[in-house]
């Protein structure tokens, strides 16, 4: 649904994208991460037909960006990380401005706005100057006017930016239900918690070129097991997990890496079997597990392996 | 209708300025033609006829309504692309399916007839002069075909400067500067090659002077204002010359502005 080949764009001279490659397959939520001035902004706002790449290709639904510009925005729903929305026009007014600017026919645009309305619950803010609404109104609002022309794909760039945490819960379970209509969609965030929860896979971008982790992907599955990441074991004890942990570390092939009053976290090298004998060893020294739990890698932690130190 | 149109009057109209603007102007204009009829009737110690004083206010009355507008219509349109960009909104109409000429014409549309409300508004004021005699519906109708194709042309050429910087304050100073340019600095440098002319060849009537000389004045709006009202045969060349340059230079603006907007996603 979006192919990005080797696309390339310079910026007075510094590199906003240098050679970056990505395929985003139809029905995929999927998450673009990296630091600031990756050129995430860059790349999403390519994919929107706002500026055109030096080299390479982008397409979307099939249609090339630089080709057939008007055709990708028939099809797209671009919502840039600070929606500029006209302070001094009413909710309905702003709605019925950008239903017409996306030809909707003027039968069903009234349908199509009040629908709109309705599934931002701003329905009883319709008639509300959109100076008055709150932050997160804001975003609800232009998400409604993103999604007026029905498009099959969504670019979203840092879209939970300044949202409160209900806001944000709001914003994920919104993009959740619109992925389930059959939506592509692809959302560049810093807030790592979030695209964890709701994307199927993710890429990595930093210095505007794909970035691989240790084992070489550039693009990582969320939902699956990865056995690149070293096997990190939560245990929480009933006694004092120091004494614990101290105990738990002379056993071979296991690393103590974090301790907390009554929980220690540990790296355990080898197959699942040698994490049973681990407990079993805990157990018979005499330590009261109360939990032992092998939690799925984060995306941090991902992030961490790919970048290395504290998410940028 | 084009759907920018709707939104910029729309907007436009809920500013204060929308209705403070016309007050101010008609207010401006009354003293005008108020002063310029005392001093006309009254103010000189001959006898005058009521076709002199027509005369007088009419001309006073073009020339104000003029320069009024000239400091009025870069308010309205230096600013029209530079606050989509202000408030980031140029994005959602460049990724919307409106085409950047809907754009610009939505914004030169509004922004004009902004400024001929307050022509239209002044009218009633410039038809007074009716009563005295000395001015017919011709030279009203020519003032007022003149003063919207200036007008037009500057909200063209302030439109351009809106599409070339991303601050408003920016894009009115300079559009003042042009219209200064355009006033007064293109009467200044008409004066001096006048004046070397003259060295060269001696006096001379406006018939005898070569177009390098008259050339600066073809971009002159208060020329242009001036040889609209000649007699309707004296029309040909300087009202055509005039209406072509200014024209040219509308087009000119227009182009320049849609090249900036195709390239302004950057900012949007």
């Amino acid at each position: 649904m979006i192919e990005v080949d080797q696309i390339k764009k310079r910026y007075n001279g510094s590199r906003g994208l240098d050679g970056f490659t990505l395929r985003v397959e139809k029905g995929e939520l999927f998450g673009l991460v990296g630091p600031n001035g990756a050129g995430k902004t860059t790349l999403i706002k390519i994919l929107a037909t706002l500026i055109r790449s030096d080299s390479g290709s982008a397409r979307i639904a099939g249609l090339d960006v630089i080709a057939d510009p008007r055709g990708v925005k028939r099809v797209l729903g671009y919502m840039p990380d600070q929606p500029g929305l006209y302070q001094d026009m009413r909710v309905l007014e702003f709605l019925e401005f950008f239903a017409d600017a996306f030809r909707i026919p003027s039968g069903q645009r009234h349908s199509v706005v009040d629908k709109a309305l309705e599934d931002s619950g701003l329905s009883t803010r319709r008639d509300s100057f959109v100076e008055e609404l709150s932050f997160g109104m804001k975003q609800r609002l232009f998400l409604a006017k993103t999604l007026l022309h029905s498009p099959q794909v969504l670019l979203l760039d840092e879209p939970a930016t300044g949202l409160d945490p209900m806001a944000r819960v709001d914003l994920r379970n919104q993009l959740k239900r619109l992925n389930e209509q059959g939506i592509t969609m692809l959302i560049s965030s810093h807030i790592l918690m979030d695209l964890e929860e709701i994307c199927t896979r993710i890429a990595f971008i930093a210095d505007g070129k794909n970035q691989a982790d240790e084992s070489g992907r550039t693009v990582i599955e969320l939902r699956k097991e990865d056995a690149s990441l070293p096997r990190l074991y939560e245990v929480e004890v009933l006694q004092d997990a120091e004494q614990a942990a101290k105990r738990a570390a002379t056993f071979p092939g296991v690393t103590v890496l974090e301790v907390q009053p009554s929980r220690f976290v540990v790296q355990i090298s080898g197959d699942p079997a040698q994490a049973a004998e681990f407990l079993r060893h805990l157990v018979s020294s005499g330590t009261a597990v109360i939990k032992f739990d092998r939690p799925p890698a984060t995306l941090e932690q991902r992030y961490r392996s790919v970048f290395g130190g504290q998410p940028r | 209708m084009n759907p920018m149109i709707r939104k910029e009057l729309r907007q436009r109209m809920r500013e204060r300025r929308g209705w403070i603007l016309p007050s101010l102007y008609l207010l401006t204009l009354s003293a005008v033609i108020t002063v310029a009829y005392y001093s006309t009737a009254w103010g000189g110690s001959q006898q005058i006829q009521g076709w002199q004083v027509g005369a007088a206010l009419f001309l006073t009355l073009a020339y104000t309504q003029l320069v009024l507008l000239l400091l009025l219509a870069p308010i309205f349109s230096a600013g029209a692309l530079t606050i989509e960009k202000e408030q980031r909104t140029l994005g959602g109409l460049l990724t919307s399916l409106l085409q950047p000429a809907q754009i610009w014409w939505g914004k030169f549309a509004a922004s004009l007839m902004f400024v001929l409300l307050l022509l239209i508004i002044g009218l009633p004021v410039l038809s007074a002069v009716f009563a005295f005699g000395g001015v017919g519906p011709w030279e009203i109708s020519m003032v007022v075909l003149t003063t919207i194709i200036i007008l037009g042309t500057i909200s063209a050429i302030s439109l351009y400067w809106s599409s070339a910087f991303r601050r408003s304050v920016h894009a009115t100073a300079v559009s003042y500067v042009t219209v200064v340019a355009m006033t007064v600095v293109t009467f200044i440098i008409f004066l001096i090659a006048v004046s070397r002319f003259q060295d060269r060849a001696g006096y001379s009537g406006w018939s005898a002077m070569p177009v390098s000389v008259k050339a600066p004045l073809y971009l002159n709006p208060i020329f242009f204002v001036t040889v609209s009202l000649v007699p309707r045969g004296q029309l040909y060349p300087e009202w055509f010359i005039c209406l072509a340059v200014f024209f040219a230079v509308a087009a000119l603006s227009a182009a320049l502005t849609l090249h900036n907007l195709r390239r302004s996603g950057d900012v949007a």
